[in-house]
């Protein structure tokens, strides 16, 4: 509770105010006081990877950032590959020793993946290599 | 919004730099001759595929216009390339 709805209610408290006018500046309050800006939601997933390899000629370094609207419009695409195909990858998978079926992997399912991915954080911590991904 | 400019730069082992800022709207519309030809092209390839021709140009429509903001830069020993899409 803030100072000023406080002061407000110590006021009705004390009988200065009646109900309808600390109710009327109660409310004049929260018009005042815009609401909190909504948490910002992440655009990019970034991929860093540093690593040192002895035997090149310096260090490895890869900074990749794909904004996230990206990975959506990628997995809409997804939507379109024809049910033919996707048997015939199934068979593929099947003979592999991959039994997935890609039938049952809806576009929904991996726009929730991605909708998800905000808290993805991946640390990988090696002597020879540092590997990181996350949204931001 | 489409993107506006794609950065590329390259070092060489020897030292040698390159930067080329391609402004992509010129650059689209001095090539719209062979674009439509390769528009024309994948809505046959739709039509042989069996794809929905309309879903698949919303869906590349889509992945140009979320293109700007991606960042490729790759660095190992003295070759490095970067690929930056404004």
């Amino acid at each position: 509770m803030n100072e000023q709805r406080r002061q407000i209610l110590q006021m009705l408290a004390d009988g200065k105010i009646t109900a309808d006018e600390a109710e009327k500046l109660i409310d004049a309050l929260g018009r005042e006081q815009p609401e909190s800006a909504p948490r910002t939601r992440p655009k990019y997933l970034r991929v860093l990877v540093n690593a040192e390899d002895p035997g090149s000629e310096g260090p490895t370094r890869i900074n990749v950032r794909v904004p996230l609207q990206l990975l959506r419009a990628g997995v809409r695409l997804t939507s379109l590959v024809p049910a033919k195909a996707l048997t015939k990858a199934n068979a593929e998978l099947a003979r592999s020793g991959v039994p997935i079926d890609l039938t049952e992997l809806k576009p929904q399912h991996i726009e929730d993946l991605i909708e998800h991915l905000d808290e993805l954080t991946v640390d990988v911590d090696d002597p020879g290599a540092k590997v990181q991904v996350f949204c931001e | 919004m489409i993107p506006q400019l794609v950065t590329v730069r390259t070092r060489r082992r020897d030292g040698r730099r390159l930067r080329l800022f391609i402004p992509v709207l010129p650059v689209v519309l001095l090539l719209s001759p062979l674009l439509l030809l390769a528009v024309l092209g994948g809505l046959i390839a739709c039509l042989i595929f069996e794809v929905n021709a309309v879903g698949a140009l919303r869906g590349a429509g889509r992945m140009v216009w979320a293109l700007p903001g991606s960042q490729f830069e790759i660095e190992d020993g003295h070759i490095a390339v970067l690929i930056s899409v404004r």
